[in-house]
């Protein structure tokens, strides 16, 4: 089973990544191209996961070979479990990123990261109605203090798809 | 087009769409010009508490409606 | 899958719904966030930020270096392996310990002696001081906002704001910094930057052993160095075809890196230096000393003479540090300063050790990265034939302003 750790540059992925795996990371090179991926293992309720922290993408339409590659990590892992990593006082920016992942249809975990900054900016999500419309697990943590991160990990088995369709209605009539 | 201040995004190019769209750049989103480098030089805006550098020549593909300081309406 | 705008809509909408914004409160974070991308605030705080970083690198390696490496090494070391070790006069003794007479580990220029004294007492502690600082810098969120500054300047000769982070990296080892132009946008920006980085960009050895052995012109050949790497890089601009964007970058908010985060960091870095860096150093080493045993470097030294000494106007003898330039640049620029010359001489030494080709493991970077930057040959031959161009004429006009200096 492949976890994918998703999300924008400078979110905190690279902490996430290092909370949830082990000592045995490995830093590799994409074939064909110069991008680094670092993969790790982590034991979630007694199953074994790999765990890949896909280059940073602001979108599924890659713009530079990075993105690229992000794109193509997605597309070749059968039926990934995919963790969008978003920074809490960013969530418009961040759930674009989530919507594109949930239309390709696949299972989606949200980790609202960096929430003591939001907590900082007065900024309040309300979580539990955002887990109700989305349809999808979503996390609050603090990856470099390692806060909500066992939540985070007990959410993994529990990541779901979306409808779409569905969850156009839903908005639209919000 | 565009000096200082905060504004509402009219209009974005097509070109400038497929860009930045993940960055959360589009119309009708309150933008603040941040800073402006000299000699031609990139500018700094804000977009939902995300700040973004873009060139100039790009910058000029966004056009702004200027808030003015007198105007009370203006919650995102 | 949505068209973007409906997504936007969809998105705006949901988040009207569960996301409510504070008041928009100034921190002093935000405060000096604004005040760092800001250019008349920003471009002084940059240059004092880079001054800072200087003064620790100098300081740092300095104290490292001079104050407790070099009277270990001198004082200790070798005059204790000069007795110590066995066959004295032999081929081997030259190979691992060099000159038996010599007082100082710089011009020993043996394996055990200079060799272990240059990676260790020297290059060590640079590398240290550099990679703390970069990591700082990278975790604090400073990068983005350098790299607005610059843009402005760098978008000159068609590269972006961004090429600051390769040129910073550089400056520690001109491996990641060419492994870093990844992040540029176009084929031509890569290929511009993979030359200009490897040409005259010094890295942290070479400073830091430039920085110990001739500090007085330290910065003589830094201002040549950079001058040359705008001055080229506007020419090659000019020459490639291919685009040059203008800059899109996120400009994240500042923080306070965690010790933990950067210490990780730093110990990968230092990781890394011990098993790549000093089997080379040491394998310079004894490379150049086993070509001198061959007479291989007094007949490329005697070939070459009417170049060296009537183009560039350096001493043949120079030939041997450029030889062990290909392995290590810092122990060519090490291995300089046993060769007797003044001091216009070493100056341009020093710049054709930098600028004349890149050390192996920039150039097999090179050739790794060259297959994403228009395919191997260009990369290839495209430096290569920049490289020979730069070295005859930004040699050769070293020399020329030497002459009307009076100097050279």
């Amino acid at each position: 089973m492949t976890i994918l750790l998703m999300g924008h540059p400078n979110v905190g992925k690279s902490a996430v990544f290092n909370r949830l795996t082990g000592a045995n990371i490995t830093e590799s090179n994409y074939p064909g191209t110069t991008v680094d991926f670092t993969e790790g293992y982590a034991f979630i309720e007694g199953e074994e996961y790999k765990i890949i922290d896909v280059p940073g993408t602001f979108s599924t339409e890659p713009k530079d070979e990075a993105e690229k590659v992000a794109l193509d990590i997605l597309a070749e892992h059968d039926d990934p479990i995919v963790i969008v990593v978003i920074d809490s006082t960013k969530v418009e920016r961040g759930l674009y990123l989530a919507f594109e992942v949930m239309e390709r249809g696949y299972r989606v975990l949200i980790d609202l990261n960096m929430w003591d900054d939001a907590e900082k900016h007065d900024l309040e999500i309300d979580v539990c109605q955002l887990e109700k419309i989305l349809g999808v697990p979503v996390v609050p943590t603090v990856a470099i203090s390692g806060k909500g991160i066992s939540t985070l990990v007990e959410n993994v088995p529990s990541a779901s798809r979306t409808d779409i369709g569905e969850l156009r209605e839903k908005i639209t009539n919000l | 087009m565009e000096y200082g201040e905060e504004g509402v995004i009219k209009q974005v190019t097509q070109n400038l769409k497929n860009q930045l769209m993940g960055r959360g750049i589009r119309e009708g989103k309150m933008i603040r010009m941040d800073t402006k480098q000299p000699i031609n030089g990139p500018v700094v805006i804000t977009i939902d508490r995300s700040t973004t550098s873009l060139g100039l020549n790009l910058a000029k593909e966004i056009s702004v409606e200027v808030k003015h300081d007198d105007t009370t309406d203006g919650s995102s | 899958m949505l068209d973007p705008e409906e997504r936007w809509r969809l998105i705006d909408k949901l988040a009207r719904e569960t996301v409510e914004y504070g008041a928009d409160r100034s921190t002093i974070g935000s405060v000096l966030a604004e005040l760092t991308v800001k250019p008349l605030t920003g471009i002084p705080f940059a240059l004092a930020v880079l001054y800072g970083f200087w003064g620790f690198f100098d300081a740092f390696a300095g104290f490292f270096t001079d104050g407790f490496f070099v009277p270990l090494f001198d004082d200790h070391w070798l005059p204790w392996i000069q007795n110590a070790f066995p066959l004295k006069g032999s081929w081997l003794y030259y190979i691992l310990v060099g000159d038996p007479e010599a007082v100082n580990s710089f011009e020993a220029l043996g394996m055990l002696t200079s060799g272990v004294f240059v990676a260790i007492g020297v290059v060590l502690p640079a590398i240290v001081a550099f990679y703390l600082i970069i990591t700082i810098l990278e975790d604090s969120g400073y990068m983005p906002r350098l790299a607005v500054l610059v843009d402005t300047v760098l978008h000159k000769i068609g590269l972006h704001g961004f090429a600051v982070v390769p040129m910073i990296l550089s400056l520690g080892c001109n491996v990641p910094g060419v492994a870093s132009t990844r992040t540029l946008e176009t084929k031509k920006q890569r290929f511009m930057m993979m030359i200009l980085l490897s040409v005259f960009i010094p890295c942290g050895a070479q400073l830091g052993v430039m920085l110990s052995l001739i500090p007085e012109f330290f910065g003589y050949i830094m201002i040549y160095l950079l001058a040359g790497f705008f001055v080229f890089g506007w020419i090659l601009n000019r020459l490639i075809p291919g685009r040059s964007p203008e800059i899109i970058t996120d400009v994240p908010p500042l923080r306070i890196p965690t010790f933990k985060n950067v210490s990780r960091k730093l110990w990968v870095k230092v990781k890394g230096f011990f098993t790549n860096a000093i089997p080379f150093v040491l394998l310079g080493v004894g490379l150049v000393n086993l070509l001198y045993l061959g007479g291989v470097i007094s007949w490329l030294a005697n070939s070459l003479e009417p170049l060296f000494t009537g183009w560039f106007g350096i001493p043949k003898e120079t030939v041997a540090p450029l030889i062990a330039g290909f392995l290590r640049k810092d122990l060519a620029v090490a291995q300089l300063s046993a060769i007797d010359m003044s001091g216009f001489q070493l100056i341009t030494s020093v710049v054709i050790i930098s600028i004349y080709f890149p050390c192996i493991a920039t150039f097999s970077m090179i050739i790794k990265e060259g297959r994403n930057s228009g395919g191997v040959i260009k990369v290839l031959g495209g430096s290569l034939l920049t490289l020979i161009t730069v070295v005859f004429l930004w040699g050769g006009l070293l020399h020329l302003i030497g002459i009307l200096l009076g100097v050279a």
